[in-house]
């Protein structure tokens, strides 16, 4: 299906007519990737990401891409082999789901605290047991304590551009954390668009000077011990562990002007069909009285409802969180200044609270406005289940009825039988 | 460091008693056929007198070119002294008083009395090339240099940082500075968790313990992480060393699938494993090269308890079935053919993955005294408990250091304290563990020797 070249050379002096391709959203990450030039990748296939690594193999086998790849064994490995790579100054990507995300958690978590710029898709997926290979945002989710920034995507569009820029905002020397770029598998994954492939010579332009390990090395040039033993209740350990901490903490907080900032130079450099909100989108918000908040593919199908809901004369409106790790306090505050009542719709579970994990994160943000907001959660789309324009229109109807009632200490799950 | 130098070694076992070295040496140095003027003087062992005399009854009267040596200290007029470039210790006729003090001062009968002459005379190795050696039919006698580690490996600059917290009599320490100095700076040092690291080489709070790059990769993915950093300075034209110190439990244990794919992929590393059979840094836990019998903190002795009851995992034998570029067992108690296999390994890990499999016996974990660790370590090999041999996939598998007439394994056992409630029935499972697995890699190295 892919009908161009990723480097056709530029029809105009001021910017080249776009080339226009049709591909999945695994294969606009794979040439997002691409774009962004990274030395070295390292795979392990598993469903739904497994095109994507096809994909970047073919274009590395085909000479359409300049980087080491590493076949390795398992996912622990993928990422330990991009933890040194980048400890020796490689650009590095990689991508996984689920189970795999599993069991590379041990290094996962230790990517962020050595402010690794690593970039890494995953292409979402429920989580086991029960046994299931389909979307869902439980992996992505489950590791979101573990210092990583994470983007969840929309469209293909979104896949391929955000893929990009994952990388410059990775190795921004205000961030200098690992960065996931989240697609939801079966719907974005395996999901076909229309897109415009940004020209390569003005993504090396907005990429700069690749700058991976100015803080931390591993290189006889300059020697340094990586990680030696800190902490306990002595000399100065437990302070070098709280400046550890704090740093990836300040870098968390950095990344959200960081992200704004990017998109819009990403927006003025490829044009508006490049243009994404960076962290939260306002749909038909202005005069809402109430919103439903979103995350990911089922924003589409949402969007849709709340169009229809709009001509038939309901006040209602949607916001969509797209950078969800740093969390977008203020920016979330923004959007729900005008909104009454508000339902959240997650596709994974947080089990502590017996709700959807942004609808938790939410309500912190709900204090924060100093005023009683009533708020539902809905979980629904776990392991592939279909978020269509008629669940929607029931998440619109029952957050339109907390105007007039408390909601429920349940969540609606939207999926269920009963 | 002091410099060793080049000594004549003798060979009881193989020596005839023929003469034909002080034959060569009076010819040589005195132009005389009296062997009673050679410098070399082989005799005849006290007791038996059964004729004809058989090899193992000779010994050797030979100026040792001691390093501290007792003809020196007792010479009034100093007209003995060692010289610091050929290590000979020289006599100055000119000061000598004829005293003869030095010859009862040699323990060796190393200097003396020339009735010819009336004054002493001693062996100066023929400036370096002596006549009795190559003189000599069956090989008793040999000029041997067993000082390259000294003298070549002394001027190569220790890595790591003085001080290491190593337990006391720690072979593991031992290994790790010979091992970096062979290897050099330019390399970039993985330390997974365990006595490595917790001896200081990554350092504590901020500060390092190693003059090279070095790092904690977790106890699971030492060899993963270490070809990332090899596979990125050789896509940017770098010759970097890649070179992990790992213990038997990361690599045996948890860290195998890491080393596994790496070996597989063939990704150029220098792989190092200090074997103490165990989680040593961590209070001796069990791990899969614990061997059989072993008391360990996880395997201990009780009412049912009688250490571990599984025989130790093979992991060199093992990487020999991934066909890396090259395998080795090696010892710290043999330390010259350590050199020899970590050189073999350094070339190799430029080609494909490199293992080196080294025991190390523990101290603390075994239970023995600190000052016995080469002793327990030689044992170890003079058993067959533990044998040295390299591999490469060209020249298969060969013995470095055969064990013809093995100690009694019970023999090795009986050194340390984690072996001491064994019953005879454990003794003589490890003894046919032992038999069983030399014959396992004899027949490999018997299908080497074929092809």
């Amino acid at each position: 299906m892919n009908t161009t070249t990723l480097d056709t050379a530029p029809t105009t002096e001021k910017r080249p007519a776009p080339q226009l391709m049709l591909c999945e959203g695994n294969e606009a990450a794979a040439l997002g990737v691409a774009l962004a030039r990274p030395d070295m990748v390292a795979v392990y296939p598993i469903t739904p990401q497994t095109s994507l690594v096809e994909k970047l193999a073919k274009l590395i086998a085909d000479g359409r891409m300049d980087a080491d790849i590493v076949d390795a064994e398992g996912e622990h490995s993928v990422l330990s082999v991009l933890q040194g790579g980048a400890l020796a100054g490689a650009r590095t990507y990689t991508a996984t789901c689920g189970p795999g995300l599993a069991f590379m958690f041990e290094p996962y978590f230790r990517t962020s605290g050595m402010r690794l710029p690593l970039v890494m898709t995953i292409v979402t997926r429920d989580g086991i047991t029960p046994q299931s290979v389909w979307g869902g945002h439980q992996d992505a989710m489950t590791v979101r304590e573990a210092g990583w920034i994470q983007m969840y995507c929309e469209t293909v569009q979104e896949v391929l551009d955000t893929t990009v820029m994952a990388f410059r905002l990775a190795e921004h020397h205000d961030v200098m954390l690992p960065v996931n770029v989240c697609l939801d598998g079966n719907y974005l994954s395996y999901g076909t668009s229309r897109i415009e492939m940004p020209d390569q010579a003005e993504v090396d332009d907005f990429m700069g000077h690749k700058d991976v390990n100015w803080h931390v090395a591993l290189d006889p040039l300059r020697p340094m011990a990586v990680d030696p033993l800190t902490g306990g209740s002595g000399g100065n350990g437990p302070e070098t562990f709280v400046r550890y901490r704090r740093g990836q903490c300040a870098g968390m907080k950095n990344a959200l002007h960081v992200i704004t900032e990017m998109h819009e130079d990403w927006a003025r450099r490829f044009g508006e069909a490049h243009r994404f909100a960076p962290l939260v989108e306002e749909y038909r918000l202005d005069d809402a009285e109430y919103a439903i908040m979103t995350l990911g593919s089922m924003t589409g199908a949402a969007k849709d409802a709340v169009d229809e809901a709009r001509a038939a004369g309901e006040k209602v409106g949607l916001i969509k969180i797209k950078t969800f790790s740093p969390f977008p306090v203020e920016a979330l505050q923004h959007a729900l200044r005008g909104v009454r009542a508000l339902g959240v719709v997650d596709r994974s579970v947080n089990f502590r609270w017996n709700c959807g994990p942004m609808f938790q994160e939410t309500l912190g943000v709900l204090y924060r406005l100093g005023r009683q907001v009533p708020a539902q959660s809905f979980i629904g789309g776990l392991a592939g289940a279909d978020l269509t324009v008629t669940t929607f229109h029931r998440v619109i109807d029952e957050t339109r009825a907390l105007l007039e009632r408390a909601p429920s200490d349940e969540p609606v799950w939207l999926n269920a039988k009963d | 460091m002091g410099q060793a130098y080049s000594t004549i070694a003798f060979d009881p076992a193989k020596c005839d008693g023929c003469g034909k070295c002080m034959t060569a040496c009076a010819s040589v140095k005195f132009d005389s056929t009296d062997t009673t003027r050679s410098l070399i003087q082989i005799v005849r062992s006290g007791g038996a007198r059964i004729e004809p005399p058989r090899p193992g009854e000779f010994e050797l009267a030979l100026c040792r070119q001691c390093a501290d040596p007792k003809c020196v200290t007792v010479c009034p007029a100093g007209a003995l002294g060692k010289n610091g470039t050929t290590g000979v210790i020289d006599w100055d006729a000119s000061k000598c008083v004829d005293c003869l003090l030095c010859t009862i001062g040699c323990t060796y009968a190393g200097i003396a009395l020339d009735e010819h002459s009336g004054r002493v005379s001693k062996c100066d190795t023929c400036e370096g090339k002596p006549a009795c050696v190559p003189a000599c039919p069956t090989g008793a006698l040999r000029h041997i240099t067993t000082a390259r580690i000294y003298n070549e490996v002394g001027s190569w600059e220790d890595l790591f940082a003085p001080g290491l917290a190593g337990c006391q009599g720690c072979n593991t320490e031992l290994l790790m500075r010979h091992a970096l100095r062979r290897v050099g700076p330019d390399t970039v040092l993985a330390t997974p968790p365990g006595c490595v690291p917790g001896m200081g080489s990554v350092g504590f709070n901020g500060t390092t313990g190693t003059k090279v790059p070095v790092f904690h990769p977790l106890l699971t993915n030492t060899a993963s992480m270490l070809a990332g950093v090899k596979r990125q300075y050789e896509r940017v034209g770098r010759k970097v060393t890649a070179m992990a110190i790992a213990g038997d439990g990361g690599a045996s244990d948890v860290g195998f699938q890491s080393l596994s794919g790496a070996a597989e992929r063939g990704e150029r590393i220098l792989f190092m494993v200090v074997d103490n059979e165990g989680y040593m840094n961590t209070g001796m836990q069990r791990s899969s090269c614990t061997p059989y019998g072993a008391w360990t903190s996880t395997t201990p002795i009780g009412a049912h308890g009688r250490g571990k009851t599984q025989d130790a995992k093979n992991l060199p034998m093992i990487m020999v079935n991934h066909r890396c570029e090259y395998v080795a067992t090696a010892s710290t108690a043999y330390m010259e053919d350590l050199y020899e296999k970590l050189d073999k390994a350094l070339a190799a890990s430029e080609r494909g993955f490199a293992y080196l499999h080294v025991y190390s016996p523990c101290t603390t974990g075994w239970r023995f005294q600190s000052a016995l660790n080469i002793e327990v370590a030689r044992k170890a090999v003079e058993s067959n408990f533990v044998t040295l041999w390299e591999y490469t996939p060209e020249a298969g598998l060969h013995f470095t250091r055969p064990v013809d007439k093995p100690l009694p394994v019970a023999d090795y056992l009986k050194a340390m304290g984690r072996f001491r409630h064994l019953s005879p029935e454990q003794v003589e499972h490890i003894q046919n563990k032992v038999a069983e697995n030399l014959r396992f890699v004899r027949k490999i190295a018997e299908q080497a020797d074929e092809q």
